[in-house]
């Protein structure tokens, strides 16, 4: 096999000292899926971005078969058939899926004008050829996610790259579209083009991928085929210690209802019913997981329980008091709520670390403010968001950095040093532990499960199957609107889960 | 901090270079023209106390546009806030008389109502009917600019002025002077001091600001963004309102036609320059009165006219707003530089003109 992309002792310093990248050199091979693995913060980003153009090395060479090249921007990478999907979506929300895809290559009739039938169209097929159940038509801004990373997907696969660069791809996709997607990867593989295959589930690494690369905080360990290698082997080299993949879960003492949702209808104005007769009760002491394919309401429960959305019918119960019509505000001092969309709920990229670690307690927390209120409290602000940082372990400068510049990872931890520590007696946990590596979602189960332990009621929505059988009491099947079942996790299987997930079982 | 002074003074020289090279084009002698303009501005105390005095009503508009823009509500109405805080303060001042210890706060109070009346109707027009206050702002500038002409042509006008104005204010409303240094400077220090401490170290303030990036996640996290969003137009009216009564207060004591004019527009500039930052806001705004009161003293000494100030100002907006990002980035790579040659890296391959293109478009 001939190697296509070779970088070569890269290094990269972010300033003021963070060595992101410390001489790392690896070697992409033509026609070969090669999956990059390591924790939160080891580089694989800045890696990927280097080679992309996005950012600058500050030392080492980049050669494209064989002759060194320097792309100054993603336009040029991408030229040269080097395409990238992102951690973090950078789509335009105003704009439709097809305007997504075609933008910047659109084909165009006489005087440049858009043929929009003809773009649209093209779109359409692609969307069909891959089975991803999108609407072309869709607003980005209305869709999930998940949906957006297809969006993210097929605008390479539109623009025909030969060298496709996926970062957490899967972290967003449904269980039943990994599948799908790792099709298409292995297609586009056969076809002579490569893939670098960026995860932290090494399940997937090891079923997808033909060599993998570990870094470990900014140094790569090494590359090894995947044959060779096992989900156990591959953890200890990323994390540099053993780690436990059983189940930690014991069975749960539950109490009173804390939280109970009835009769909860929603339905988009003209549009289907998207909710009907949604009925959830978590008792203290109890986790219990919504399982569903994305696009099945879960995205409307969860800003339905948040005050984002206001149901049709129903109501809101929380420890007996009604909360239906509740401000954000109120509710927030019975929930703790990590959002799934990490960037524009989750938290506010350019503002400092510690403003984002005290969003919600300086309103629910006396310690955090002084003069009744008016006045914030810096030292226990400092006090605190270093408290936070060291119980999850988040790698930053200071606190006093802005957040964006934290790898994915730790900014998702620091969102959840934040909400598991607000000590409400209900948690809305959406997709908790995406972008996170093996060890943190380690800790972060055992934290989560510790809250339960300690009478919390947690709702828990995963698109991680096994994350909900790790962690969930009672599973909830969420299938077009409607809860189509109610399984204690002991008495059901995750084959079960899937098969109800799409089929929406007897009904 | 020390790199953001740097940043704004390498702006502010380039920008007086480019000055001089237009002077040089048009035959002034460049170095003839800035002593002019300085000496002008800054020689005495008794010019210096005119700089000082023509500041406050820069500064005060520009924080109300700092504390807007930097909290997320678009209030361009400082000029039009600025105008029916005068008139309020005016009104007060003729038709009410108390000893000077009381005046004085009334008709500041008063002129802060006026200035806030007025942003809180853009407020209201948004809160009722959904109107961008980015759009109503401005066409309460105009109204604004109407109105106080017609009340000081007609039901205000003093009979024996041929020109629109009203009567002087009662003298118990005149801020004091100590020789020529005027207290409306004081005023407009503790305000200053007090627009910092709500927004640096205050519950509202800091949502406010989280607020102004990124209103969804505010929201989500329980911040009250309607009510954020009225507390703060109502507070950037009232000190472009208090911007005009100050005004008044100091300066002709009087509504004479054309007052303020430039003032609160200079105001929006001065925010913009100081990337809404307060204490920058501080520094700009009596760095552009040093400007404007120094060029009446270029006109009068060298033939230079003074409109080339307002080139001027607007040349270091450019300069300084345009050249921000690339003053970072230069020192981010002097930074990057000194780590790396701590660690020994590759020393002989070092680029350290490396760029993060995050923001860029693909
Ligand atoms: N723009 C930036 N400014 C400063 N530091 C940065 C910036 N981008 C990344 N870093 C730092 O560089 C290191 C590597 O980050 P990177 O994003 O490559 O990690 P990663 O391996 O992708 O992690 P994750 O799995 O959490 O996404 C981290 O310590 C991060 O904080
Ligand atoms: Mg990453």
């Amino acid at each position: 096999m001939t190697d296509v992309i070779t970088m070569d002792h890269i290094v990269k310093v972010f300033p003021p000292n963070v060595v992101a990248l410390n001489n790392v050199s690896v070697t992409f091979r033509e026609g070969e899926i090669h999956a990059v693995v390591g924790e939160n913060g080891a580089g694989k980003t800045t890696l990927m971005k280097i080679l992309y153009g996005m950012q600058e090395a500050n030392s080492g060479k980049i050669f494209l078969k064989g002759s060194q090249v320097h792309f100054n921007k993603p336009g040029e990478a991408i030229s040269s058939g080097i395409g990238m999907v992102h951690q973090e979506i950078l789509l335009i929300p105003e704009y439709s899926v097809w305007e997504n895809v075609i933008l910047g290559v659109e084909p165009t009739g006489y005087f440049g004008k858009i043929d929009q039938q003809k773009s649209r169209q093209k779109v359409k097929q692609q969307i069909d050829e891959f089975q991803f159940h999108l609407d072309p038509d869709a607003r980005v801004e209305e869709i999930s996610v998940a949906a957006r990373q297809k969006v993210e997907i097929l605008k390479l696969l539109y623009r025909n790259v030969s060298f496709l660069i996926l970062d957490e791809p899967t972290s967003v996709l449904t269980p039943q579209e990994i599948p799908q997607l790792f099709d298409e990867l292995r297609r586009m593989r056969d076809n002579g083009r490569t893939i670098v295959y960026i995860s932290h589930h090494l399940e997937e690494v090891l079923e997808l991928s033909d060599r993998i690369t570990v870094l470990r905080k900014g140094s790569k360990i090494d590359t090894i085929e995947s044959s060779a290698a096992t989900k156990k082997s591959l953890a200890q080299m990323m994390v540099g210690r053993e780690v436990i993949f059983e189940s930690i879960r014991k069975t749960a003492r539950t109490g009173n209802i804390v939280f109970d949702m009835s009769g909860l209808d929603y339905s988009f104005p003209q549009k289907r019913p998207i909710l009907q007769n949604i009925q959830i009760q978590v008792r203290e002491g109890e986790i219990v997981g919504i399982a569903g394919v994305e696009g099945n309401g879960q995205l409307e429960v969860v800003r339905i329980i948040m005050g984002l959305l206001k149901p049709d019918h129903g109501k809101i119960e929380i420890q007996g008091k009604d909360f239906t019509h509740a401000s954000i505000l109120e509710r927030r001092e019975k929930i703790s709520f990590v959002s799934q969309d990490r960037a524009n709920m989750g938290s506010c990229l350019n503002a400092t670390i510690s403003e984002n670690i005290i969003m919600t307690h300086h309103r629910l927390n006396k310690r955090f403010s002084k003069w009744n209120g008016i006045v914030l409290n810096k030292s226990q602000i400092r006090i605190f968001s270093e408290e936070v940082r060291k119980s999850f372990d988040i790698q930053m400068d200071s606190t006093e950095a802005e957040i964006k510049s934290l790898s994915g990872g730790n900014q998702q931890k620091t969102i959840l040093g934040r909400e598991l520590s607000l000590d409400t007696p209900f948690l809305l946990l959406d997709q908790p532990t995406r972008g996170l590596d093996v060890g943190s979602i380690e800790y972060v189960h055992e934290h989560i499960l510790q809250m339960r332990d300690d009478a919390h009621a947690i709702l828990l929505l995963s698109a991680d199957l096994e994350e909900l059988f790790r962690l969930s009491d009672r599973i909830l099947v969420l299938h077009r609107g409607k809860i189509v079942a109610n399984l204690k996790t002991e008495q059901t299987s995750i084959e079960e889960v899937g098969y109800l997930m799409l089929e929406g079982g007897a009904q | 901090m020390k790199r953001n002074l740097f940043v704004n003074l390498a702006g502010i020289l380039i920008a007086m270079l480019l000055g001089a090279i237009v002077m040089l084009i048009q035959g002034y002698n460049p170095v003839e023209t800035y002593s002019a303009l300085f000496g002008y501005s800054l020689a005495n105390f008794y010019s210096f106390s005119t700089t000082l005095r023509n500041a406050v009503p820069l500064i005060l508009t520009g924080l109300s546009a700092s504390v807007a823009f930097a909290s997320g509500p678009v209030n361009l109405g400082q000029p039009g806030q600025l105008l029916i805080g005068a008139i309020f303060c005016v009104i007060g001042g003729l038709y009410v008389d108390l000893p000077p210890y009381l005046m004085i706060p009334f008709l500041l109070l008063l002129s802060m109502i006026g200035g806030a009346v007025w942003s809180g109707i853009a407020a209201l027009l948004k809160k009722f009917f959904r109107m961008d206050e980015f759009i109503t702002t401005l066409m309460l500038n105009m109204i604004a600019d109407y109105l106080t002409y017609w009340a000081i042509t007609y039901p205000l006008f003093e009979p024996r002025a041929n020109h629109p104005q009203t009567p002087l204010i009662t003298k118990n409303g005149f801020m004091p002077k100590w020789g020529n240094f005027n207290t409306n400077v004081i005023v407009m220090l503790i305000v200053f001091f007090v627009i910092w401490f709500i927004l640096n170290r205050t519950t509202a303030g800091y949502e406010w600001r989280i607020s102004g990036k990124n209103s969804l996640f505010a929201r989500i996290g329980g911040v009250k963004i309607e009510k954020n969003y009225l507390a703060v137009m109502l507070l950037t009216g009232a000190l472009a309102g208090l911007a005009g009564g100050l005004v008044i207060m100091s300066g002709p004591h009087r509504f004479i036609k054309g007052l303020g004019a430039n003032y609160a527009w200079d105001g929006i500039m001065i925010a913009m320059v100081a990337n809404n930052g307060i204490p920058a806001t501080l520094l700009y705004g009596l760095f552009f009165s040093i400007l404007q009161t120094g060029s009446l003293g270029m006109e009068l000494i060298t033939a230079v006219p003074s409109e080339l100030i307002t080139v001027l100002q607007a040349v270091i907006v450019l300069v300084v707003v345009a050249s921000r990002g690339y003053f970072e980035l230069m020192i981010a790579k002097i930074a990057t530089r000194r780590k790396l040659k701590d660690r020994d890296i590759y020393p002989q391959l070092i680029n350290e003109n490396a760029i993060d293109r995050e923001d860029a478009n693909q």
